[in-house]
């Protein structure tokens, strides 16, 4: 799993949680800590996230 | 004064105890570690006599291409991918403060000359974030990156 959010530039930011934090934690508690304060979110499956980074700086918020 | 544990090559296993609140670590009767009573941990280990260990608060060894994921951490919550060559490292326990030192480096078969760099967002107590930037000064995506967080 992934955690995306809108950063405010209008851009998209990938959090992706260490393993060793999820054994003790949730997604959503990781949400809770790392995604910056008031920005949209969502969590969504690894497979949601473009493997191919060519055109990374385009990514926007939809 | 301490409380003593030490390892005698005569008698094996001798304690003097006190009320000092220290504790040392003693073999034949010299001191190869201490923790004192503020909590710092001190050890020989090579140096002739115990000085206080600085620990490694956080390390993150992760994939920053492709699919952005983490090979192995200590005490991160997780990493951000925020754009090309760009991440933060979240902290899972903070920082005492921001003062902390950070090194890292990168890996790669077909460029050795990629190296960690700061962002134009200064340290906080509960994240980092930082370059994997070129030496032509252009941010790139490497398949190893390792950061480490001293303090």
């Amino acid at each position: 799993m992934r955690i995306i959010y809108e950063t405010s530039d209008g851009g998209v930011a990938v959090i992706v949680p260490a393993p060793e934090y999820l054994l003790t934690h949730t997604m959503e508690e990781l949400a809770a800590k790392d995604v910056p304060a008031g920005a949209n979110y969502e969590i969504v499956e690894d497979s949601v996230v473009p493997s191919d980074r060519a055109f990374r700086g385009a990514w926007t918020w939809a | 004064m301490a409380t003593i544990i030490n390892a005698d090559t005569s008698d094996g296993l001798k304690l003097t105890s006190d009320t000092s609140g220290q504790i040392d670590f003693q073999s034949a009767g010299s001191t190869k570690a201490t923790i004192d009573t503020s909590g710092n941990l001190k050890f020989d280990s090579g140096f002739g006599s115990v000085g206080t260990a600085y620990g490694c608060r956080a390390w993150v060894n992760f994939v920053g291409t492709g699919t952005v994921s983490i090979n192995a951490s200590g005490n991160v919550s997780s990493i951000t991918d925020n754009a090309v060559g760009n991440y933060t490292v979240n902290f899972t326990t903070a920082m005492p403060d921001d003062d902390y030192s950070v090194n890292g480096s990168t890996s790669s078969a077909v460029n050795n000359n990629v190296f960690i760099a700061g962002a134009t967002v200064l340290p906080t107590t509960s994240a980092y974030r930082f370059n994997t930037r070129a030496s032509s000064n252009v941010n790139l995506d490497m398949p190893i990156v390792n950061v480490n967080f001293i303090r």
